[in-house]
């Protein structure tokens, strides 16, 4: 119909440039920092992390609101993950398991309710979670830094991790390839559960929001196309409905995270305990 | 993956994401992997040095503000408890000694009016004493005077119908 295609739910995930910044130069290969839309949303929802918690974080004994809501979120990681999970042992990564959440939570929220990604010349939200880039730096950032602390505090010790006990010799050996690969997986699966869970999502809402605009559209050439409207109707009911399942899916996505970081870290905290 | 440094056009995007997901157009990987790392570090310390001590450090004053205030409330209930139970004590011992003093001045009367009562009925047993001493004592002369009577009219029976006095004697043994 139109010149370009009126469906393309992929556009929203397209990377464009607005601010240049000069590549560097780091041993022959260009590193280019330049802000994308991508960057971009990225730097407004950390930046908005920082104000939400210097604005709430007023450390009143009688909380208001805004105290409250932002003491319940620290409730979710110390009440809900690091204590049950790990125990008083895992106070000191509440820091880093807070940071966590608190960005994929506010990035996922931002890729449904704040359109920032316009401003790059985007027609829709910009979803950082669904950059592979983006979820897979923060999976490896989660894995690395348990792997190394489970160096530190046991030594090589830790990589009795991968010996499952009483398997005799040959069932020992070969166990060992098994709870590598799962557990080098980890990152992987960490990076594709937050990758996938963002891009379908978005992409569903934006097809339907494709069908409202060509069904309309389509309805206006009168006569039996005015049915059209009835498919155009339903596809704007289909988003609200979605709108509303995207937000949980982003508080969830958040959390589960954020959980499994907390269970990561449980095995190295509480190494030789559980096992 | 022909992206390495100098594809860095809207046409090598466009083409890569025509191709398939334009998350696998690397030539942005750098760029965002650089700038999650920078947000991340910027943000972990932000979270470290300000918000979880802020916030955590508030919940844990609240928490033993709250245990402060009730092991308070906890021990001004023990110290309400105790002046009551101090009262209650003391209002049972003011009581019995109401009682006492009460049973005491009791036991007092009593013990004066058993000796007044005493001393009344010895004398009142004293004048019975005497008066019935001198009942008798009337009885037996009044007594004594029937059988005077008695033998003087016997005596003046006989005398009569015998025209003899009988002797005293002989009296004595008739009657018995």
């Amino acid at each position: 119909m139109a010149e370009q295609p009126a469906i393309d739910p992929m556009h929203q995930f397209l990377i464009h440039k607005m601010v240049e910044i000069p590549p560097v130069n780091i041993g022959g290969f260009l590193l280019d920092l330049s802000i994308t839309n991508s960057i971009f949303t990225l730097l407004v929802g950390a930046a908005l992390v920082m104000v939400f918690l210097a604005l709430t974080a007023r450390g009143e004994i009688v909380p208001n609101r805004a105290q409250a809501a932002a003491e319940a979120l620290y409730g979710i990681i110390d009440n809900v993950l690091v204590t049950p999970i790990i125990g008083a042992g895992g106070r000191p990564y509440i820091p880093f398991i807070f940071t966590l959440f608190m960005l994929i939570l506010t990035l996922n929220l931002m890729s449904v309710v704040l359109a920032v990604g316009n401003i790059g010349g985007q027609h829709w939200t910009f979803t950082v979670t669904a950059q592979l880039a983006v979820t897979a730096t923060l999976a490896v950032i989660t894995f690395f830094s348990v792997f190394i602390l489970g160096f530190i505090k046991h030594g090589p010790k830790f990589l009795s991790l991968f010996w499952v006990p009483g398997m005799g010799i040959v069932g020992g050996i070969l166990m060992v390839f098994i709870e590598m690969i799962s557990y080098f997986v980890r990152p992987v699966t960490l990076a594709m559960r937050l990758f996938g869970n963002m891009l379908g999502g978005h992409v569903v809402m934006s097809l339907f929001g494709s069908f409202v605009v060509g069904l309309g559209i389509f309805a206006l050439a009168g006569g039996i196309a005015t049915l059209g409207w009835i498919g155009s109707g339903l596809s704007l009911a289909m988003i609200v409905a979605l709108t509303g399942l995207e937000l949980v899916v982003a508080v969830l996505q958040a959390f589960v995270f954020a959980a499994l970081t907390t269970v990561y870290l449980n095995e190295v905290v509480n190494f030789g305990h559980g096992h | 993956m022909a992206n390495e440094t100098n594809a860095t056009t809207e046409a090598a995007g466009h083409a890569a994401a025509s191709g398939g997901l334009p998350q696998f157009d690397f030539q942005w990987w750098p760029g965002q992997i650089v700038w999650v790392l920078i947000v991340f570090v910027v943000l972990l310390a932000y979270m470290r040095l300000f918000a979880v001590p802020k916030l955590g450090g508030t919940i844990a004053a609240r928490d033993a503000k709250i245990a402060d205030d009730v092991a308070q409330a906890r021990q001004l209930k023990a110290e309400a408890d105790a002046q009551a139970d101090a009262a209650a004590a003391e209002r049972a011992q003011a009581r019995s000694a109401a009682q006492k003093m009460a049973g005491d001045a009791r036991a007092k009367a009593r013990a004066e009016i058993d000796k007044a009562l005493a001393v009344e009925e010895a004398r009142l047993a004293d004048v019975a004493a005497v008066s019935d001493a001198a009942i008798a004592k009337a009885r037996d002369k009044a007594m004594g005077n029937v059988a005077g009577i008695a033998q003087d009219t016997a005596q003046a029976i006989i005398a009569k119908l015998t025209g003899k006095a009988a002797t005293a004697a002989e009296l004595a043994t008739a009657k018995g």
